[in-house]
């Protein structure tokens, strides 16, 4: 398999401080509104314990992106040395088709540029052997940078409970599951 | 609800409109021998260029840079969205054409040539409103719902200029895509309901909506009255075109996008 980074999302250690979606607005400051790195609960009919998890989403550099595939303009590139999904935004025309297309909401409108934007792994810093800011900024160590190729499988799932299901895309994003609270009795 | 998108709703049901007129011209200008019953030529050829040249206007308010336009035909590889351009593009040129070339009696071969341009439109523009992320309309329904409303408002506004002898085919047309269109928009919401919890919302939002409810009302509403008349008065297909625009409209704001369900079960 090619080189192909991806986020490991380690829900059992994220407490959804929203760090990695601030370091990512601290670095790119997006226009009001916009979004890269998005915190979602888990609703109750997943994961039913007061402690609550979240799942940390932003693009997921998918095999074969909806976005890439739909754009009209080829504003989005897949790297070939590393699988990440870069948009182009000086192409982008904002037609709005790879926002309505990602089955993740990864791309979004922004109103300033008339344009799209998303997440693209941040990869000047990866260039520079850097790792992306809000995997650097996650104070638990529950958002992670991994290669696919060269990632041991363990107890890590591709589709958890609250992430669209899309094979044909097949996003790279992986997710450690988290565990059922112990009730403990005195 | 989502956006409304109102440029993608004058230009999708606009060119649809453009596309039913050539393809009703087509089959009523050959349905008994070539050149029949082909007077006015002109002046429909007018009104489907009018109409479509207004749509493609109005898509580029859709877009954020609209003097990029030309830059959408860049990916034919595998956007559709480039290949409806490139279509819609081509359509519009046979369209002038024609209404440059059509004397009195018009070419038919100009309105086969649109009649498979604009089916070339319909297909990608089946295939661009079908994407994974809106899992109710993943599928044929997009390429349905637009093929329906060129043959209702094709057959609608084509009544303008079909002569007396053609006026019953036009009716009969007319009549049979109101129902298809009927089935369909009764049909999608609730067979949703059934489906996933995306899909299950789209059908609630449908059956909420009110421009759902207004494209059913005007679909039953000329149905009764080409039932009662056996005609398609003349300001009939002006009413069918506002319930067309209202059904666009709900098929854009109230189609529900799987990330609108982040972190809930799917
Ligand atoms: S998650 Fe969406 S935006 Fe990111 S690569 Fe996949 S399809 Fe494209
Ligand atoms: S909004 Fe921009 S990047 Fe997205 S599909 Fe349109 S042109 Fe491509």
């Amino acid at each position: 398999m090619k080189k192909q980074y991806a986020f490991l999302v380690d829900t059992e250690r994220c407490i959804g401080c929203f760090t990695c979606a601030m370091a990512c607005r601290n670095y790119y400051h997006q226009v009001e509104g916009v979004v890269w790195r998005q915190v979602y609960p888990l609703s109750e009919e997943i994961y039913p314990h007061r402690e609550r998890a979240f799942l940390s989403l932003a693009c997921n550099h998918c095999e074969n992106p909806a976005c890439l595939n739909v754009c009209p303009v080829e504003a989005y590139t897949k790297r070939e040395e590393d699988g990440v999904v870069v948009h182009h935004q000086e192409k982008c025309i904002g037609c709005g088709n790879c926002i309505r297309s990602c089955p993740y909401g990864a791309p979004k409108y922004n109103p300033v540029e008339k344009r799209a934007e998303k997440c693209s792994l941040c990869h000047e810093r990866l260039d520079a052997g850097l790792n992306p800011a809000c995997v650097q900024a996650c104070p638990t160590d529950a958002l992670q940078l991994i290669d696919l190729a060269e990632f041991e499988r363990t107890n890590e799932v591709q589709y958890p409970a609250g992430y669209p299901r899309m094979e044909e895309l097949n996003p790279s994003t992986r997710f450690v599951l988290p565990k059922t609270p112990k009730m403990v009795r005195r | 609800m989502q956006s409304m998108e109102l440029p993608l709703v004058v230009f999708t049901v606009f060119s649809q409109a453009a596309i039913g007129v050539t393809v009703m011209r087509a089959v009523r200008t050959t349905a008994d021998g070539a050149g029949a019953e082909d007077h006015g030529a002109r002046r429909e050829w007018g009104l489907i260029a009018g109409l479509m040249v207004f749509g493609m206007l109005g898509s580029l308010f859709h877009l954020g840079h609209p003097l990029s336009a030309p830059t959408a035909l860049n990916h034919l590889g595998t956007a559709w969205l480039s290949r409806e351009v490139l279509f819609a593009g081509m359509f519009t040129g046979v369209t002038v054409l024609a209404v440059l070339v059509a004397g009195i009696t018009g070419k038919p071969a100009l309105a086969w040539l649109g009649t498979l341009l604009g089916l070339g439109v319909i297909v990608s523009a089946g295939m661009t409103y079908a994407p994974p992320a809106l899992p109710a309309l993943d599928n044929g329904l997009p390429f349905a719902f637009f093929l329906t409303s060129a043959v209702i408002l094709g057959a609608g506004f084509g009544s303008w200029f079909a002569g007396g002898g053609r006026a019953p085919l036009m009716a009969r047309i007319f009549t049979t895509a109101l129902v298809v269109g009927l089935v369909l928009n009764l049909a999608a919401p609730w067979i949703w309901l059934s489906g996933g919890t995306v899909m299950r919302m789209t059908g609630q939002a449908w059956l909420g909506s009110a421009f759902y409810w207004a494209h059913v009302l005007v679909l039953l509403g000329c149905l009764g009255v080409v039932w009662k008349t056996r005609t398609i008065p003349a300001w009939l297909p002006v009413l069918a075109l506002m319930g067309e625009l209202a059904g666009r409209a709900g098929f854009f704001a109230d189609t529900i996008h799987t990330a609108a369900n982040m972190g809930g079960l799917y």
